[in-house]
């Protein structure tokens, strides 16, 4: 091999990297706060005793769920704005995007869940006197929720990965720092590997933490 | 309340699931405060069905259900009306765990008095506790219920809806699921409850248990009651040749 790799002038422009980095997070995080809350509004309504409720709510989740993020993301860029006039800044749109996505993959898990409860438990409640909204509150909720962490955060740390696809919109999180950085130093090779590294050294981590929720509730469910 | 006046009448009563399979098909059951109902038949016939529309977990097709001289359940032009206060005065432990996994034992058992009755927390902790105690789970209160064997489980289950104060409680085959050896610490629970002079209604395969806790039994099969009167009567010596037969199969007894 030939190749004779360089990643000192690399490590010596890594600055913008963790500004990436940074803007990668903010995103990340922003996304989970939509995904989360309204994912589970959306698993509530899809699952709602009427059509004209679940229909809508079920296309918007799959649309999301059965469309490559990549053209949702420009979609969002260049449709939105044309459509509806509104143009907020590209991270803002960014979110959004990873947000809604999320959001449809997240009602999916929570209503997975919530369909998991068993049916005993929910005649207890009855038996107990629990009004129905008490039965959701208090059996419901927080066994689903508890069932859908694992889910949640695979979901989560997922959009951490796909984050990276808002750089082709100039949102300059991680990605886009990397390829600015690779151009500068004609060094593609070892920037890549420097970035593919640290999206490793956090998501690896959360799906560590996944495996040891898995394996804890397959011991408190025996 | 007397003893002899009825606490629960039963009439006529229908029951289908989806109109199609038949399952109760003109029950009468008329039961005093003073009664410990067992109830016995083969699996299939209906006797969880009972329990269940008796606790007010179904919608009927036809009849009614009184409580203490009062409408409980009634079917009228399809819609089953169900008296909710009512359901709030009885209780009902059910064949498989239905502890909440997500709340330990002093939760599970202050859940309903605290969110239905607005009974103050430490009030409720404490009725729990002298319960637990009573219980022999006194140890247990903080307590995931994955960390109960099952006769635990079904222990705090029925602690859980006495602390309701129930005016009748329903035992549907709470014993089946165990394994052998914890079967004896929940009956001995129930029998406590059998002293204390609990009006019940029992579902249970377990002969022993039948003759000492009921104070009459009731053979049910096809939708039907086809014999009831007391335990040494209907278990010892059945006039019906139908509840011959099951006991002579299930309690394997030559009569
Ligand atoms: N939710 C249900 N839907 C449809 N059929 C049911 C349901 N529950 C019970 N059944 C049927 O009703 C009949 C009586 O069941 P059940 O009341 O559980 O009898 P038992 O408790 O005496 O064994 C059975 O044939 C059973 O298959
Ligand atoms: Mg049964």
């Amino acid at each position: 091999m030939s190749y004779t790799f360089d990643f000192a002038s690399v490590f010596r422009n890594m600055a913008p990297l963790w500004d990436g980095l940074l803007v990668t997070i903010q995103l990340t995080i922003a996304a989970n706060v939509i995904g989360l809350t309204l994912g589970f509004v959306l698993a509530l309504l899809v699952m709602s005793r009427w059509r004209a409720i679940r229909l809508p709510v079920t296309l918007f989740i799959e649309f999301f769920r059965c469309t490559p993020a990549i053209i949702q993301i420009v979609w969002f860029f260049y449709c939105v704005p044309m459509l509806f006039n509104v143009f907020l800044g590209s991270v803002t749109m960014g979110i959004m995007a990873l947000g809604l996505n999320l959001a449809a993959f997240n009602a999916e898990a929570y209503r997975a869940s919530i369909q998991a409860v068993p049916r005993e438990q929910l005649d207890a409640g009855v038996a107990l006197g629990l009004t129905p909204f008490q039965r959701v509150l208090y059996i419901i909720l927080p066994t689903a929720v508890r069932n859908s962490v694992p889910v949640l955060l695979t979901n989560g740390i997922g959009t951490f990965q796909q984050s990276a696809l808002v750089a082709i919109v100039a949102v300059q999180d991680l990605m886009y720092q990397g390829k600015t950085l690779a151009t500068l130093t004609y060094r593609p090779i070892e920037t890549f590997t420097i970035v593919a590294l640290v999206y490793f050294a956090v998501s690896f981590p959360v799906s560590q933490i996944v495996g040891y929720l898995e394996r804890r509730r397959e011991v408190l469910a025996s | 309340m007397s003893d002899t006046a009825p606490l629960i009448k039963i009439e006529g009563l229908h029951k289908s699931y989806g109109g199609v399979v038949q399952v109760l098909q003109g029950l009468d059951i008329e039961m005093t405060a003073g009664d410990r109902v067992v109830i016995i038949g083969p699996s299939g016939g209906g006797k969880s069905t009972l329990l269940r529309v008796l606790m007010g977990l179904e919608q009927i097709d036809r009849g009614s259900i009184t409580f203490g001289g009062n409408p409980y359940i009634s079917a009228k032009s399809g819609k089953t009306a169900i008296d909710a206060k009512v359901r709030r005065s009885i209780g009902m432990v059910f064949q498989h765990y239905t502890l909440f996994p997500h709340l330990d034992v002093i939760g599970n058992l202050i859940l309903a008095p605290t969110k239905v009755r607005g009974e103050k927390k430490a009030d409720a902790r404490e009725r729990a506790m002298a319960l637990l105690t009573r219980f022999g789970l006194a140890q247990k209160a903080n307590a995931y219920p994955a960390q109960l064997s099952g006769g635990q489980k079904q222990r705090v289950a029925i602690a859980r809806a006495l602390m309701l104060d129930p005016k009748l409680m329903l035992f549907d085959e709470v014993t089946s699921a165990l394994d052998p050896e914890l079967v004896a610490e929940v009956e001995q629970v129930i029998l406590q409850l059998a002293h204390q002079q609990m009006p019940m209604v029992i579902v249970t395969h377990d002969m022993w248990f039948a003759r000492n806790i009921a104070s009459r039994v009731i053979f049910c099969a096809g939708g039907v009651v086809v014999e009831d009167g007391p335990p040494e009567q209907v278990l010892g010596s059945p006039k019906e040749e139908r509840t011959r037969e099951f006991i002579e199969r299930v309690f394997h007894i030559k009569h």
